[in-house]
């Protein structure tokens, strides 16, 4: 048995050219898995560090529904009898200079002892005088605050240290140890309320309760309770739909990855198919072959996956700040550090290498199983009458594509199912290239005729006589550039929708405070609308809020001036909508409606400040704000149920006949600087928007690029096996008179030929992709309709992809024709 | 007459070739003896490599049946017939199949070791008694091809079976090389009481067997001299 392992292990470094190929493209694919799934744990570690450690020792928390609470409802809860411990907290974030938005927590440093460690570690490392005067000094000047190690260090900053955040230069007094990386800044819970003009009010109280459901009946008008079990469960809801496409993402390119391993493992098995017929012959076992060539196998998929391993590991350092970047931008403000080194990221890419191995070595591993020694050993291979199973493979694509719909159609029950269509999808697409390759090459033969000569023509018979070999890689190839094509089509889709949206939605001519991290006083509010001109100022307020158990939030504008100047695109009712939103009624977003099941004319509770209302719905309209959904309101209404006065930003509008336009914009914006509040024209606020869309998207692009970087290496590994497989061949070439050169043009031209067929059939089947991303995926994921965009870059991004990638794939395939093919010679062995 | 070891009766091996029946093995009765060598002649697809494929069970009969050493090959099943190859069989193709990733050494080896023994010792034994001492430790592509049929030839003989195939062992050599492989392999069959059927278009390996067969579309006749073969 040691012989017959060690006669197929020998193969790996007998054509090691060949075997580094194979082992990089299996690394680059799990690279991709494992990078991305460190990524997503070290976002959600982060964030349970995060909320763990800022939530101490607290069992619940209590706030209004929308905007800050009251100061006086602490007294109600110090003497509450299911109350343990009470600490008021003010929980916000400046921007530091550079733009950088770090968190601010107001503690008071009495009440929180109880609950969290931070107050009780001021000055912890210094004497007792020290000590004393350090608390002392946090405790009573103004802008004192504690910032934790890493901002510190990252900043520059120390003990005494003055830096300038939108709310004015702070002074560190201390700086403490944060476990959790995210940068924290915290001040006295006085000077909190004051540094953002809260005096009277906080934003939550922090609490340990010992009865849940007395307490719950005591406080439940007016108050959102929630407890660590309940938090927790809405920040998973939260992120995850994103979380999913992230893992999903990750998989497509460990699907490229199988592909490639089917591909070495085919290619494997024809060289081993001799080897197989000999070992039977001479009494091997079918299962002593079939062992030795899994071991092979795993061997080789281990070895990828341990490199994969460690690059995934290198990969996620990158991509988790891609994606802190996109949830900081979606969600909620997240810095996560990427998660240290272990060995289990070297075992989990062994894992997944291995385990991918198995999955596309098993149908090579069948005919392994089936192979004839009698057949073989007279020189007769599969790959003879591999053409007349073209037909039958493709059937079977039909056959996948009709499962791949029938998912499309349960879809609607869970994502997942979805998922598993569109993989079933592209598995179909992917057994059709053997039809693409016969139907290609007729038309292809005269072209590469006309370009490269005889050196041409051959090049693509060639490729459609060596067609069990050459589909798999084709398919590979295919299937990398349609998700090139299907994600960059659903981005620009999804792009244009959103510049469509804003267009439709974001007319404003100025837009003030709209960074999230500065509210406007409201007397600023009644200061513009004593400017004359202004035709209308939106006064816009957003809170997220939990509706029916699951994250969704509240919008209120002012409905008469969205009525008179913005262009709603509805996707039930029509501008008739405003009207009742100016009475009281709400209009919900499409994301709102699907995700809750909530149409025009029915009617939504909502916990309000003196307790649940009824609200009627009115209107659905198109949105991309949210995939958790949205009601917007007037702010009367919003005011009547919450008593929150707070504004995020305001939208000012001026009538495009003004002839003082310009200057009543200069006036706005020269007010708002005075009041320290950021200003944006309309240009810049959707460039903001569009801005944080391609950063979202960063982690797509990278995937894209991962996965066509896995298919270079099948293309190139499948040009290299052809060259050693042919050397016979290419003896007879070289005694028929092909020189060199020929030979170097007729791989170059085998390389661009099988590109230019996996590229042809990816516009396909891109487009189709992204038609799925678009129609089934994205309505399931985040419930909102992106309309499909025909935009050309896409496709001559990835025209140009496949174009490069075909020519460096010859590179190596180039280099073996100049050193080996001057001595090959016509021979048997 | 001497102990079967072979016996083949009413043997048919038919194959579908587009769309109609070709039979490339009719009724071929034959019984071999141990210890015999024998030669099987005949033109190129007249069905003599089918014949041994059959006999060594790499191939299965449309009809009749095959006894090797008092086993049906059809009770046999595909693991019996993997054994039986494995301990009773040896093979040396025209090609030499030697595993081209196994050095010459390696390669004599397998067969050994596919039959449960540890030792590399008869190994180093057989290639030096096909003259090929020294060259243990050089693969297939390092070697002549004279050279590596007798690797080959190693390979069969090492594990001591009771019978060798040989497909045309001489068909890919130059005469000279030819004539000394055959010499060898006939001589370390008889020294070994080996029974050897060997293929052959060669007319010069009739002068080593003692029995001589011919075969003409799918069927044996035997054939009593040389010069009877020659004509």
């Amino acid at each position: 048995m040691k012989s017959v392992i060690r006669s197929f292990l020998r193969y790996i470094v007998r054509r090691r050219g060949l075997s580094a190929l194979q082992l990089l493209g299996i690394a680059v694919g799990v690279t991709a898995a494992v990078g991305m799934m460190l990524a997503s744990r070290s976002a959600l570690k982060s964030i349970e560090g995060a909320v763990d450690f800022l939530r101490g020792g607290a069992t619940h928390t209590l706030e209004r529904p929308t905007g800050p609470l009251e100061e006086k409802v602490l007294a109600g809860l110090l003497t509450d009898p299911a109350v343990r411990t009470v600490a008021p907290v003010i929980d916000r974030q400046v921007r530091i200079e550079g733009g950088e938005r770090i968190r601010l927590l107001g503690l008071d440093p009495f009440l929180d002892r109880e609950i969290r460690s931070i107050a009780d570690r001021i000055g912890e490392s210094e004497s007792g005088d020290v000590r004393r005067k350090i608390f002392t000094s946090f405790l009573f000047d103004p802008g004192a605050v504690l910032v934790d190690a890493g901002t510190a260090k990252r900043l520059g900053l120390s003990a005494g240290s003055i830096f300038k955040t939108s709310q004015g230069p702070l002074r560190v007094v201390y700086v403490f140890p944060n476990p959790t990386g995210e940068p924290l800044i915290v001040a006295d819970i006085g000077h909190a309320q004051e540094l953002f003009g809260m005096r009277g009010a906080i934003d939550r109280v922090d609490m340990v309760i010992i009865d849940d459901d007395p307490f719950r009946a005591r406080w439940v008008r007016g108050f959102k309770i929630e407890s660590n079990h309940q938090k927790a469960e809405t920040l998973a809801a939260l992120l995850g739909a994103f979380e999913l496409n992230l893992q999903v993402l990750s998989l497509f390119a460990l699907f490229v990855g199988v592909f490639l391993i089917y591909n070495t493992a085919m290619f494997a098995v024809v060289s081993r198919r001799r080897d197989a017929g000999i070992l039977l012959a001479i009494g091997a076992s079918r299962r002593q072959i079939a062992a030795a060539f899994l071991v092979e196998v795993l061997l080789l998929g281990a070895a990828g996956g341990a490199l994969g391993g460690v690059l995934g590991f290198l990969l996620s350092g990158f991509l988790v700040k891609v994606v802190g970047n996109a949830i900081s931008s979606l969600y909620f403000f997240l810095k996560p550090a990427a998660l240290p080194w272990s060995f289990l990221n070297l075992a989990g890419g062994i894992f997944l290498g291995a385990a991918a191995s198995l999955v596309g070595c098993l149908p090579s591993l069948l005919e392994l199983g089936r192979v004839q020694p009698v057949r073989v050993l007279q020189g007769r291979t599969a790959s003879r009458s591999a053409p007349t199973k073209t037909k039958n493979i493709a059937l079977l694509g039909v056959l996948c594509l009709v499962v791949a719909g029938i998912l499309f159609g349960l879809a609607s029950r869970h994502v997942y199912v979805g998922f598993a269509g569109v993989f079933a999808f592209l598995i179909g697409a992917s057994l059709f290239t053997g039809l693409a390759i016969v139907l290609s090459v007729p038309v292809l033969k005269p072209l590469f005729s006309v370009a490269m000569g005889l050196s041409g023509k051959i090049a693509v018979g060639n490729i459609r006589e060596n067609l069990g070999r050459t589909s798999v890689a084709v398919a590979a190839f295919m299937i990398a550039l349609s998700l090139s094509i299907g994600l960059g089509a659903m981005i620009d889709s999804f792009r244009q929708s959103v510049v469509w949206w804003m267009n439709s939605q974001l007319r404003g001519d100025l837009y003030i405070s709209t960074k999230g991290d500065v509210n406007v006083p409201e007397d600023f509010y009644e200061e513009l609308g004593a400017i004359q001109g202004i035709g209308g100022i939106d006064i816009f307020r957003n809170v997220p809020i939990t509706f029916r158990g699951k994250p969704a939030s509240i919008t209120s504008i002012d409905a008469s001036v969205l009525q008179r100047y913005d262009r709603f695109v509805w996707f039930e009712g029509g501008g008739e909508n405003w009207e009742p939103v100016k009475r009281g009624s709400v209009i919900v977003s499409e994301s709102f409606s699907r995700r809750f099941g909530v149409k025009k004319g029915d009617r939504i509770s909502l916990e309000g400040a003196d307790g649940p209302s009824d609200l009627a719905v009115t209107g659905v309209f198109y949105d991309y704000s949210t995939e958790h959904g949205v009601i917007m309101m007037d702010r009367s209404t919003y005011l009547k149920l919450f008593r929150d006065r707070t504004i995020n930003s305001l939208g000012i509008f001026i009538d495009v006949t003004n002839p003082n336009r310009r200057q009543i914009i200069d006036e706005v914006k020269h007010r708002a600087l005075v009041r320290g509040l950021p200003v944006a024209t309309r240009e810049e606020f959707h460039k903001r928007i569009l801005d944080i869309f391609d950063g979202t998207f960063a982690v797509t692009r990278s995937m894209r690029v991962l996965a066509v970087i896995v298919a270079f290496f099948g293309i190139a590994g499948a040009l290299m096996t052809l060259f050693v497989e042919r050397r016979k061949e290419f003896g007879i070439y070289r005694a028929l008179g092909f020189s060199t050169g020929d030979m170097v043009r007729m791989t170059i031209a085998e390389s661009v030929a099988m590109g230019f067929i996996s590229f042809a059939t990816s516009t396909l089947v891109g487009t189709a992709f992204a038609l799925i991303l678009i129609k089934v995926i994205n309505l399931q994921s985040f419930n909102w309709t992106v309309f499909y965009h025909f935009t050309p870059q896409p496709y001559l991004v990835t025209a140009l992809t496949a174009l490069a990638a075909s020519l460096a794939a010859a590179a190596y395939p180039v280099w073996s024709v100049f050193r080996k093919y001057p001595a090959m010679q016509i021979r048997e062995e | 007459m001497g102990e079967s070891i072979i016996r083949t009766y009413g043997l048919w091996k038919r194959y579908e070739v587009q769309g109609h029946d070709g039979a490339a093995i009719r009724g071929v009765d034959l019984d071999i003896q141990r210890g015999q060598i024998v030669v099987l002649f005949g033109k190129s697809g007249s069905g003599k490599t089918t014949y041994l494929n059959l006999i060594a069970g790499l191939d299965m009969p449309t009809k009749g049946r095959i006894e090797i050493d008092g086993q049906d090959l059809a009770v046999l099943g595909e693991a019996g017939r993997t054994l039986l190859r494995r301990n009773k069989l040896g093979f040396v193709f025209q090609f030499f199949n030697l595993l081209p990733t196994l050095t010459a050494l390696e390669n004599v080896y397998l067969a050994l070791e596919l039959t449960g023994v540890a030792d590399a010792k008869p190994a180093l034994e057989t290639l030096a008694l096909v003259d090929l001492r020294g060259k243990e430790n050089r693969y297939p592509h390092e070697l002549s091809g004279g050279e590596q049929q007798r690797v080959a030839i190693a390979r069969a003989l090492v594990k001591k079976p009771s019978i060798i195939l040989a497909d045309e062992p001489t068909g890919n050599l130059d005469s000279a090389t030819g004539t000394q492989i055959l010499a060898l392999l006939v001589e370390t069959c008889r020294a070994a009481g080996t029974t050897l059927i060997m293929v052959s278009h060669a007319l010069n390996t009739c002068e080593y067997a003692d029995r001589i067969l011919r075969m003409t579309d799918g069927r044996i006749v035997e054939v009593s001299t040389c010069e009877a073969l020659a004509h």
